[in-house]
């Protein structure tokens, strides 16, 4: 970090040459001494500090932090400087006198406050001109989350933060602003230590219900700081892939003297909510009722017991049977999660480098049975100065994230819990079964199996414990940047660094599982994606006089990344290979594929131009050229400029305020762009088949996709303003901003007509608008004994999907979520038949057609827009009261306004089938006169005007508000007192939940919700839907920490 | 700035920007379109994957949906899309429905790519390329005629046939297309077909012949009513010699090809293509089949008692099982066939009321197979309605699971017959499938009227 300080300098230049003009006068005069100490903040000796006269008369400080040096009398320029802390600047004219200069450094964790990250260096926050929120180590290692974007929830403004569900391992959503992307990936940009990193979520598609989550390798204790970036001014450094918001992060880096850290902390987690599935007697009887409805008489048939012709007597026999059994799926399904994790930590700081060491082992068990995800991660950041001029910064991460993986939401799990697992299904036959001559076909003891109507093979306690499921990611992100610095305040730069990652899930399918063989199937599926970065840059900062200063940076950079991977099957085998590789020589069978190879690559060139007038006028222009290889060359290069302005009105000397303590206006405008589309979607490709597909023995070929070579950049112009005010010497502070996003040549992956040969095609396409106000609060409400801070953050953001060419609304669709484009609605909307009510007379569900009539026909002509996932507010308001050794922290987090597409109701409350039902269902229409929410009750679609076949009720009857106050976090600490001679410092306990409770009117399991997704266009198009998807966890943990 | 400085500032900067290099990835594994197609042997490919998709439509698929239109299967066991297409309530997002057009588009392009780049092949011999186009052409009639025939009402719906078909692809373009007429759809099936019967090959392997041309237009004229001009080409293919009647029922042959096959599906050891068959139908593998006879059509069989041969192929019960392709686990699934032939020639004749001695010979033949020689034989002195009647039975029973039942009490109802199927009228709107629902996604595509139909 000590680096950064050299923008500290402003002056340096110009004192430069004052210094050495006046060593030229008066180099004739007789030496004198100049001597003194050099301390930390603390007081402290600095053994080994530099002190250098007039650039080239420099000794570095003893161990007693004392340094002596021989001088000539007249005006002299003294740096002091120790890596990690900020360098000072000292004149002074020595007389024939020896002098004493004393000197403090500040640690760059002070410097830290006072300047932001920004794309490519630092910034003054005073100086800073675009939208960029900082969020620090202690905000997001003081929430327990599994992953370090979670942590982001709530923390600021405008950065919409979904958590994931209870799957361990599944990745959160993250919004910048709102969505700007359809069909291309819609996330921010991750970068670490300048590398912007993988971030592929689809590794393995939505296997298991789950999504990988790319950024689960981090260690959230390796992390110094946070920065999001939000507008063009902030993002345009990042031109080509900065639409949608950039993500710093940085991580921690050594500093003077040696210190270790450790933390540990132990808890457990159980599901925030729970689903009231029916239980056997509840849900036969409500089958009955539907059987009768329907006009059936005697018993109702039940699925893997009777059908519906069987004669009335064996109905009546296995209705009476099936009473005798009642399993509770949701309680065999879920558990008590363990969680512990241990983090330690050194950093040591000498004259010519430092480090920063960590390792950490981190063990979460979600509440679902058998499900954890557990990271082993190290990181070491090493900097070591060689020259004054030369200096070496190395970071690498290895991390392991092993994910003990189960069926969840539609793939089984507590899914089939809530979906096809009724209750007088046993969990294992009581007793042995025998045929009708006698032969025992199923022992006691032995699982219940049964089939979905897919023909899966389902009993969630028999999966689980019999299924062998395992990912695992490993992961290293390293870097390497040499910085030379010929002449004062100008730096060159040259980055490279390397981003792997190998996702590798291996499964095991026993036969027990199966009707057709004894023994088992394996299945290992790996990928890799490997990323390259290299990077090159120059900045110079040059003060103009004593009011004005310049700052350039030029810089060029190149990525590129590959993607590749295999899957082996292995038929026949007894036991999971991956646990045993023995077990797969013995395979009836070995298949192998290919994963077909992807790469693509960036090359860019940047600059960034800042002016400053008087310290309080603040100027700004960036651009950046992008070239892709995923575009052809008529379009691949794009051009993403930026200006902005900054004035800090309170420094106006005319400004006089004893309120007003700090004014500063900005704003910005400019271009981003978006290229996350898959690699190769421009070319009109052809297969030959040699994967050995042929017809009548001959070999074929034919075509893939079409090609579109003037596929392009997705496009983004944004102008932002904001105000930043301090009042009453900065006791509160706070920021408001606007802004306006309009997006252009959208890349959406169309859906086209069929009949021209293809089914999709990728194309620039849609217009996308986002605009909003963004408010940021900061009170420290009291001070002194009792410290009590507020954060308040509050966003809104109106989204529309303003154009989508002739396409219609099918065009492009969020997977099986039914969300689609629509016109003047937000991307994300929900598109369905309109429900109206429950006929009192007759009990059937009422629509409502397109000219706003009832009506009783279901049909998919009248669908409409009945609602979108995207909140109308978000935000987070946290409190902490500090008393003595003691703090109370509580954040809260909300979104208001937002619908959710509760996908499963449509079965768990819909038409009556092999699904069990929840418990809501209970309020039905039974006969003429009742007031119901839901309908008579039916075994057959048809009755509700389903198309025969299809009992998915697809209506606007399963959207509900989904706005919600959650208390995110609570944490109560204690901080040891301990003596300054303490070996420990820094010793705290706290105890800490998450998701203590959530006001919300939604009746589904948890408002907030990020379901497995199919790609990234779903990812866009599906916010705020729930299939089967298990609630997020509440978590309880006892955290302690220290240093020594 | 000293020239060090300068150096290394210049070599990072222009280092990188002679680098357009780096920007240059093709995918592997494929062909890039450019490069796809540079001889003749491209184009073969090209032709031999649209049989492939062919094969993908008529190794069952096909036949089973338009069977589960009709009167001959009964309700599925539990198969959702099934169930659909068997209420005839089919909307775009039923699966099955959807991905039966796709194909035939998938082939109807790729033939029109063959067609459309002969002239980028070099040395592309006429006699080949004359060939390829009637294949193309062969190919890209069978999908539209294929596709009219599921997704619109019949020929004869409309005085004019200017009712909706489908979309009629001639070029391979990505154009949104509207529904051409179905008289639009059937001249152009028949411009292809004749187009193919002039040109193509007397032999070629398993693949398109001109007598499979012929056969094809037999079968398109019949159901144009038109039963002057199938019969002439029915006559044809029956009078080449070609082709003769198996001497058994089973047409559905494990690795030889029927002699009665005009053309057909070709399964292997390693490509089983009929696998719907296979795995819907066969009673023998599943206590419970996918599929059975609807007892309609059992009832219809057991008209003719246990002397017909073809009492066989099912078992009666709650469910008539279908035992037509038990003990198979793959075979060659005719499409165009003699049988087909001589009973197109046979009705179209009595329809005519002409040569009925012809007529009543194609019948006779094909009940002698089924009951034995000289069994059961249609009188010589038939009437022409006696004749009609006679080939409608041997018809429906002989392309029992093809799948061609239904379109011809279509088009008996189109020519003003009271049809009923199942207890609805011919023309309820959901006898003709809903579109995928891609073709929806671009303004103004007319889409089926759903349902009705219970």
């Amino acid at each position: 970090m000590a680096y950064f300080a050299k923008h500290n300098f402003i002056p340096m230049f110009r004192l430069h040459l004052v210094a050495c003009f006046s060593l030229f006068l008066l180099n004739s005069v007789d030496a004198q001494k100049l001597y003194g100490t050099v301390r930390d903040a603390s007081g402290a000796p600095l053994p080994g500090a530099s002190v250098v006269a007039d650039g080239n008369n420099g000794q570095f400080t003893d161990a007693e932090g004392k340094y002596s040096l021989n001088l000539t009398a007249g005006s002299h320029r003294v740096v002091f400087s120790y890596i990690g802390y900020v360098a000072r600047t000292q004149s002074i004219t020595l007389t024939v006198d020896d002098e004493v200069l004393n000197i403090a450094l500040a640690e760059d964790a002070v410097l830290i406050e006072d300047v932001v990250v920004v794309g490519y260096g630092v910034q003054r926050k005073k100086e800073v001109t675009g939208s960029i929120a900082q969020v620090d180590a202690k905000q997001i290692t003081g929430v327990q989350t599994p992953s370090f974007e979670a942590a982001l929830q709530g923390q600021a403004a405008g950065v919409q933060v979904s958590q994931s569900s209870g799957v361990a391992g599944a990745p959160s959503l993250i919004r910048v602003r709102g969505v700007a992307s359809v069909s291309a990936a819609g996330d921010p940009l991750y970068v670490v230590d300048g590398i912007p990193i993988t971030q592929e979520y689809f590794l393995r598609g939505n296997s298991g219900a789950l999504n990988n989550n790319p950024l689960a390798a981090i260690n959230p204790n390796d992390i110094q700081s946070v920065e999001i970036l939000k507008d063009a001014a902030a993002t345009g450094i990042y031109g080509s892939r900065g639409a949608n918001g950039v993500i710093l992060i940085t991580t921690k880096r050594g500093q003077k003297g040696t210190s270790f850290e450790f933390s540990t902390r132990t808890g457990i987690g159980t599901p925030a909510t729970r689903p009231n599935m029916m239980d056997t007697e509840t849900y036969l009887a409500l089958r009955q009722e539907a059987w009768e409805n329907d006009g059936g008489t005697g018993y109702v048939w039940l699925p893997n017991m009777t059908s519906a012709s069987d004669n009335a007597a064996t109905r009546q026999e296995a209705y009476q049977r099936a009473l005798l059994t009642n399993t509770d799926w949701v309680d065999e399904t879920i558990g008590v999660g363990v969680k512990n994790a241990v983090n330690f930590g050194v950093r040591h700081g000498a004259e010519r480098y430092n480090f920063y060491a960590g390792v950490s082992k981190d063990n979460n068990e979600s509440y679902l049975r058998g499900n954890s995800y557990d990271r082993t991660s190290a990181r070491v950041n090493f900097d070591w100065k060689p020259t004054q001029k030369t200096k070496l910064l190395l970071s690498t991460s290895l991390s392991r994230g092993e994910n003990n993986r189960i069926d969840a939401a539609w793939s089984g799990g507590l899914g089939d819990a809530m979906a096809n697992a009724l209750p007088y299904y046993p969990v294992q036959y009581a007793e042995d079964q025998v045929d009708a001559n006698g032969n025992v076909t199923n022992q006691a003891g032995e699982y219940f199996l049964w089939f979905d109507e897919w023909g899966g093979t389902k009993n969630p306690v028999a999966v689980r414990e019999l299924k062998k499921w395992k990912t695992t990611e490993d992961r290293s992100i390293s870097n390497a940047q040499l910085i030379y610095s010929p002449l004062q305040n100008l730096n060159l730069k040259v980055s490279g660094g390397f981003d792997y990652l190998h996702l590798k899930e291996d499964v095991f399918n026993p036969g027990a599982l199966s009707i057709n063989t004894d023994l088992g199937s394996a299945s290992r599926y790996a990928n890799y994606v490997l990323n390259w970065n290299y990077s090159a840059t120059a900045d110079y900062h040059l003060d103009l006089d004593d009011k004005q200063a310049v700052n350039f940076l030029l810089g060029t950079e190149f990525q590129r990344t590959d993607n590749y991977g295999y899957g082996l099957f292995y038929g026949q085998v007894e036991g999971p290979i991956f646990e045993s590789d023995s077990l797969s020589q013995d395979a009836d069978s070995v298949n192998t594929r290919i994963n077909t190879p992807s790469q693509h690559s960036f090359l860019s060139y940047f600059g960034r131009f800042n002016y400053s007038l008087n310290d309080r006028y603040f100027f700004q222009a960036t651009a950046r050229i992008d070239g892709s290889s995923r575009f052809g060359r008529e379009s691949r290069y794009g051009f993403f400029p930026s200006v902005s302005a900054g004035w800090v009105v309170s420094d106006e000397a005319w400004f006089q305020s004893e309120t007003i303590s700090f004014l500063k206006v900005r704003s910005s405008m400019g271009l981003t762009g978006n290229a996350a589309l898959p690699d190769y979607a421009r070319f009109g490709t052809y297969s030959a088949a040699d994967n050995g597909t042929t017809y009548a023995g001959d070999s074929i070929l034919y075509p893939l996709q079409p090609e579109n070579p003037t596929l392009r950049w997705e496009t983004s112009r944004t102008v932002d303003a904001s105000v930043e005010v301090g009042l009453w010497s900065d006791r509160v502070t706070m920021e408001l901003a606007g802004y306006h996003k309009y997006s252009t040549d959208v890349l959406m992956n169309v859906s086209t007509p069929a009949s021209t040969g293809f089914t999709n095609f990728w194309d620039n396409v849609g217009t996308i608008l986002n605009r909003g106000v963004e408010l940021s609060i900061k009170s420290r409400n009291t001070v002194g004994e009792v410290k009590w801070t507020t954060d308040l953050n509050v966003a809104r953001n109106y989204n529309e999907l303003v154009n989508i060419g002739d396409y219609t609304p099918d065009a492009v669709s969020g997977g099986t979520n039914d969300s689609r484009v629509i016109v003047g609605r937000p991307v994300g909307s929900f598109y369905l038949v309109e429900h109206s009510h429950v006929d009192p007379e007759s009990g059937l569900p009422v629509y409502i057609d397109l000219e706003g009539e009832e009506t009783f026909d279901y049909n998919n002509d009248i669908r409409k827009y009945v609602g979108d996932g995207l909140p109308e507010f978000i935000g987070g308001f946290n409190n902490t009261v500090t008393y003595k050794n003691w703090d109370l922290s509580a954040l809260a987090t909300f979104s208001v306004g937002a619908k959710i597409f509760d996908s499963s109701a449509k079965r768990q409350l819909g038409v009556v089938t092999g699904w069990n039902m929840r418990t809501e269902k209970l309020d039905r229409w039974r006969q003429p006169g009742d007031e119901a929410t839901y309908p008579r009750l039916t075994l057959d679609e048809t009755t509700y005007s389903l198309p025969s076949g299809f009992p998915w009720w697809n209506t606007s009857l399963f959207i509900y508000d989904a706005s919600y106050l959650r208390l995110r976090n609570l944490t109560i600490g204690y901080n040891i007192p301990l003596d300054a001679a303490s070996t420990l410092q820094n010793c705290r306990i706290s105890i800490n939940a998450t998701n203590l409770f959530t006001l919300t009117n939604f009746p589904g399991l948890d408002p907030e919700v990020v379901r497995d997704f199919e790609n990234a266009q779903d990812r866009n198009m599906s916010p705020n839907v729930t299939y089967l998807t298990p609630p997020q966890e509440r978590a309880f943990t006892l955290s302690v920490s220290t240093n020594f | 700035m000293n020239i060090k400085t300068s150096f290394l500032l210049a070599t990072l900067a222009l280092g990188m920007a002679s680098c357009d290099g780096l920007l240059e990835f093709e995918p592997g594994d494929v062909i890039l379109a450019e490069d796809a197609i540079q001889n003749a042997d491209d184009l073969q490919r090209l032709l031999v994957s649209n049989y492939d998709v062919l094969a993908n439509l008529y190794g069952g698929r096909v036949q089973i949906v338009n069977e589960l239109r009709g009167p001959n299967f009964g309700a599925p066991d539990n198969s959702l899309d099934f169930t659909a297409v068997y209420n005839r309530e089919t909307t775009f997002f039923t699966g099955i429905n959807g991905g039966i057009y796709t194909d035939f588009y998938y082939a109807i392009y790729r033939s029109n790519v063959v067609i459309d780049n002969f002239n980028i092949v070099e040395n592309l011999d006429e006699s080949d390329r004359i060939r390829l186009e009637a294949e193309a052409r062969f190919i890209r009639a069978l999908c539209h005629w294929g596709a009219v025939k599921m997704y619109a009402k019949p020929f004869g719906y409309t005085p004019n046939n200017d009712h909706a078909g489908v979309p009629l692809r001639i070029a391979p373009n990505q154009d949104p297309l509207p529904r051409a007429t179905v008289g639009e759809v059937y001249e152009q099936v028949l411009i292809d077909l004749a187009y193919a019967a002039d040109n193509l090959p007397a032999e070629n392997g398993p693949y398109a012949t001109r007598l499979a041309a012929e056969a094809y237009l037999a079968q398109v004229h019949f159901l144009m009513s038109d039963f002057e001009e199938a019969a002439n080409y029915a006559a044809n293919v029956i009078n080449s010699g070609v082709y003769t009647l198996d001497e058994d029922l089973d047409r559905y042959e494990t690795d030889i090809i029927n002699p009665e096959t005009i053309f057909g599906i070709i399964s292997q050891p390693n490509d089983f293509r009929s696998s719907w068959y296979r795995d819907n139908l066969r009673s023998d593998n599943t206590a419970n089949p996918q599929l059975a006879f609807s007892n309609d059509f059992a009832f219809f069989m057991s008209l003719s008692g246990a002397a017909d041969g073809r009492s066989a192929w099912y078992t009666p019960g709650s469910r008539a099982l279908i035992n037509r392709f038990n003990e198979k686990e793959y075979f060659n699934v005719p499409l165009a066939h003699l049988t087909l032939m001589h009973l197109i020639r046979a009705e179209c004749l009595g329809e005519l009321n002409q040569n009925l001695t012809t007529a009543i010979a194609d019948l006779n033949a094909i009940r002698a197979r089924a009951y034995g020689i000289g069994n059961n034989e249609l009188m010589g002195d038939a009437t022409a309605a006696e004749v009609v009647q006679a080939a409608r039975e041997e018809y429906r029973k002989e392309t029992a699971c093809e799948g061609m039942w239904v379109e011809q009490l279509l088009r008996r109802g189109a020519n003003g017959e009271s049809i009923t199927i199942r207890g609805a009228s011919w023309d309820c709107p959901g006898m003709s499938l809903q579109f995928s629902n891609s073709e929806t996604t671009v303004q103004g595509f007319e889409l089926n009227e759903e349902g009705g139909c219970l």
